[in-house]
């Protein structure tokens, strides 16, 4: 009855920590712009970080050859030439982390010109490291239960 | 019975071999032109030769980064030259003479040197001499100091410069405006009953009736594609490569002694009234046609049909008035 009433406790646990919201009081969307200066073969900044919800600006300024920006999993994209700031302007409404890279073959090592979106705080981190503590503990209870129901935790979690 | 079906397998294989052959061997004869950044080589070939009236097809491709090709002073849409692909463009020329081909994307702080030409030879009806620029008809020293000795305290507009306009002894024609500079109307001005306010705002109405809202467009265009990487996009001389050509100066100066010790200035700042107050169209015209004044200031005669650098000047001008939308 014990090792039952523990199992489901458990499941409840890793259910709370897996689904329920984070942040209490949502932060409310604001615009925000970001001057992003692009050269053979990196962004400046090329980390960037936005709340869901936000109107996003991103000016691209080149100040060697043509660069691109395209980001990953919005599936937009804009071109620079150096003299003409390009803009890209969209809602980031997706969360996540995403990368965004050069779209424009700028030279030798243009496949690795990217840099790194993040749209809200990395909720599955935290909610990871939770469920990897209820599965420690579950194995810690377990121990002291019959053999048969050792099984049925591991698989779920 | 044998022959003829040899025979119509032979006729089969070489009508195969014509059909798949002939447009191959034409498109390999087709010359590819390589880009590739100043630094590295710029155009190979870039001499191309062609015929008045015949077609000429070329096939372009990069090595390194986006380039672009368009031939200079031709109606022609500029095509982009990727690396890893090949373009195909056909050209037909109807004057005959030597035209400058060149770099439409900008690839680096040497991409207007990226200059090729294209020879056209044979025989053409129209023989219409070409005619000297404005600045050497003038006889105007595009190298000498032009700034004007008074700037305005506010920026010139042309819509209350319009009202006084009436009643001016001065003209206002395109002749007239092409070979003064805003001061000199300024100055002209002075034994009128007007204030120095009002007489700047007369120079401003004067400059926003020899242009339209079409020629400042396209000379804002043109402004974008070709200038603005080294003069800024705000005018203020302080383009992506304004630092970077500062530098080249730099050391250019270090190295360079005696005779050949040369100054190398920063890109013009537009924004800067003493400069803009002082220059005429005319000397502007000078100014990018030719280049140098020991910057890094490209030719651009060669390239820019005339029109369009009236309508690149007409721009500039837009930094230092206010024009009525």
């Amino acid at each position: 009855m014990h090792s039952r009433f523990f199992l489901l406790i458990l499941i409840i646990a890793g259910l709370v920590v897996a689904f329920v919201p984070l942040s209490f009081r949502p932060i409310a969307p604001q615009e925000r712009t970001f001057r992003i200066g692009a050269r053979q073969f990196a962004y400046s900044p090329s980390e960037l970080k936005v709340n869901p919800g936000d109107k996003v600006t991103i000016q691209l300024v080149s100040t060697d050859v043509v660069h691109g920006l395209y980001i990953d999993g919005y599936d937009i994209s804009i071109e620079a030439d150096p003299g003409q700031t390009a803009a890209l302007n969209f809602f980031a409404d997706k969360p996540g982390s995403f990368r965004f890279r050069c779209n424009v073959t700028c030279g030798a090592m243009h496949p690795f010109m990217i840099g790194k979106l993040t749209v809200g705080s990395n909720q599955w981190l935290y909610r990871s490291i939770g469920l990897s503590i209820i599965a420690a503990i579950s194995l810690f209870f377990i121990r002291s239960t019959r053999p048969s129901d050792r099984q049925l935790p591991i698989t779920i979690y | 019975m044998k022959r003829l079906e040899l025979l119509s397998r032979i006729l089969i294989t070489l009508a195969i071999v014509g059909a798949v052959g002939t447009p191959l061997y034409f498109w390999s004869r087709t010359p590819l032109i390589h880009a590739r950044i100043a630094e590295n080589g710029g155009w190979t070939p870039d001499v191309i030769r062609a015929n008045v009236g015949e077609p000429l097809h070329l096939k372009l491709t990069s090595d390194d980064v986006v380039h672009g090709f368009a031939v200079g002073q031709m109606d022609m849409q500029s095509v982009d030259v990727l690396p890893g692909k090949v373009t195909d463009l056909t050209l037909i020329f109807d004057k005959p003479g030597i035209y400058t081909f060149y770099c439409t994307r900008w690839c680096g702080l040497n991409h207007w040197r990226m200059r090729g030409t294209i020879e056209v030879g044979g025989s053409s009806s129209d023989t219409q001499p070409a005619s000297a620029p404005l600045y050497v008809t003038l006889k105007i020293n595009i190298d000498a100091p032009h700034n004007a000795p008074t700037i305005p305290v506010q920026k010139p507009s042309a819509l209350r410069g319009q009202s006084f306009s009436t009643q001016l002894p001065i003209t206002n024609s395109t002749n007239y405006y092409r070979a003064n500079s805003p001061y000199q109307v300024f100055d002209e001005l002075s034994n009128t009953s007007l204030t120095e306010t009002e007489r700047w705002d007369v120079a401003a109405y004067l400059w926003q009736s020899n242009t339209t809202a079409e020629s400042l467009a396209n000379g804002q265009r043109l402004y974008a594609q070709n200038c603005a990487a080294c003069h800024g996009e705000n005018g203020a001389g302080d383009g992506v490569f304004a630092d970077d050509l500062t530098a080249l100066g730099a050391t250019l100066q270090r190295s360079m002694t005696g005779d050949n010790k040369m100054t190398m200035q920063t890109p013009a700042d537009f924004t800067d009234p003493k400069r803009m107050m002082g220059a005429s169209p005319a000397l502007l015209q000078g100014k990018i046609l030719r280049g140098g004044m020991g910057t890094g200031m490209p030719m651009w005669g060669s390239i820019f049909t005339e029109e369009q650098i009236w309508d690149l000047i007409a721009y500039l001008y837009s930094f230092q008035f206010e024009y009525q939308k």
